[in-house]
């Protein structure tokens, strides 16, 4: 009996501990600031690591996050002048970007200028990046550039590290 | 001898029963908060949750009050402009950049304002601080940006000096992290309002709320 009580009150502590944690972790990027978000408009999410054939051309889908209330250019916006979103890895990594493929922007406007329409991404996008990697452990630092706006105002055109643990076998 | 294992089954089943619960319940609970994030996200172009903060009825700028910044720029015709030039007049130093949605949206006003108070001596700077990082080849990137801004001017039919390399002079007026930023400069060279951003969502106040701000600048 003894033994049975004390497995029964670990696994409530367990459970007591872990559920606050599984509901609890959406509240954090309502509470964030502006100027949080303006620290970090851009968040890469995920792979930190692939395991890719070395020398054949692979599929890798990046994911990323743009902060709540913040858009960035698609990667063809509708004006000439506005930056677009762009993915590049540097040359000589052991990693060649051989394309990338972007998903389409959603169609907006801004309150004061309701004619004009931009192409923008929001909230979560995927960039489907088709590289080669060399045989062997490449730790590579691509790049994200893009230049990001709330409704009022804009910030200047940023560049973001896209940390990424490259294993060609 | 049968009692003890069927209270204790029962307990552990009842534990089991338990656990399954809660963890159903976080679950649902998530998925559901996740959802409603998801949708807030979405949502939040069209109704930024960070706007309050962005459409504060005024830029609290420390330079409110004391004297403008001096500053000498070139011109898009390679003449230098210096703040000097305009001592006596009332001002709109306005920071701009090609690439910014909410600038283009108020050029139009600050040209309407501009000849509506023509008379009384009114005048605009249009800076441009692109705020890029810099490009390999600088000498070329620099010919590429100067005609970008020019090609911009034009198109948006711009009558004031537009002036360029204002990155330069940004970090004397308060390091301009957000465009479009203007200041309103009375007669004495004193900065008498400022404000980052369109105020508000809605393009009629937008125009008024600058208005509002070079009739400080006309008045003091």
């Amino acid at each position: 009996m003894n033994r049975t009580a004390t497995r029964l009150l670990i696994a409530i502590a367990v459970i007591g501990f872990v559920a606050p944690l599984l509901t609890a972790q959406n509240a954090a990027p309502g509470a964030k600031t502006l100027s949080a978000l303006k620290n970090a408009p851009v968040t890469y999410l995920f792979p930190e690591q692939v395991n890719l054939p070395a020398g054949k051309p692979t599929a890798v889908a990046l994911h990323f996050r743009v902060a709540q209330g913040l858009h960035i250019n698609s990667h063809t916006p509708s004006d000439e002048f506005l930056i677009p979103t762009n993915f590049s890895i540097p040359e000589g990594a052991g990693v060649h970007l051989d394309s990338a493929s972007y998903p389409a922007g959603t169609l907006t406007t801004l309150p004061a200028d309701p004619a004009t329409k931009v192409s923008v991404y929001v909230g979560e996008f995927v960039i489907q990046a088709r590289i080669t990697a060399a045989r062997g452990n490449h730790l590579v630092e691509g790049k994200l550039r893009f230049q990001a706006c709330n409704q009022n105002q804009c910030m200047p055109p940023k560049t973001i590290p896209v940390a990424i643990d490259v294993i060609g076998k | 001898m049968l009692r003890f294992p069927v209270r204790r089954n029962a307990l552990v089943l009842s534990a089991v029963v338990l656990i399954l619960a809660i963890f159903a319940c976080a679950g649902w609970l998530n998925w559901k908060l996740r959802r409603q994030a998801a949708e807030r996200t979405l949502a939040g172009l069209m109704q930024s949750e960070a706007a309050p903060e962005a459409a504060a009825p005024q830029f609290a700028s420390a330079l409110i009050g004391k004297p403008a910044p001096a500053f000498t720029l070139e011109d898009l015709h390679g003449n230098k402009i210096s703040l000097a030039n305009y001592r006596g007049r009332p001002l709109v130093i306005n920071f701009w950049a090609t690439w910014c949605g909410p600038c283009k949206i108020e050029t139009p006003w600050l040209i309407e304002l501009r000849q509506k108070y023509a008379p009384q001596g009114l005048e605009v700077l249009a800076v441009n601080a692109e705020g890029d990082e810099p490009a390999a080849n600088e000498m070329a990137a620099h010919t590429r940006y100067k005609t970008a801004v020019a090609k911009f001017a034009e198109r948006m039919r711009i009558p004031y000096p537009v002036l360029i390399d204002g990155d330069s002079i940004s970090r004397s007026y308060g390091g301009l992290d957000d465009l479009p930023a203007s200041f309103f400069v009375n007669r004495k060279g004193t900065i008498v309002a400022a404000q980052v951003g369109l105020l508000s969502e809605d393009a009629g106040a937008g125009k008024d709320e600058i208005e509002s701000n070079i009739r400080k600048a006309l008045s003091k």
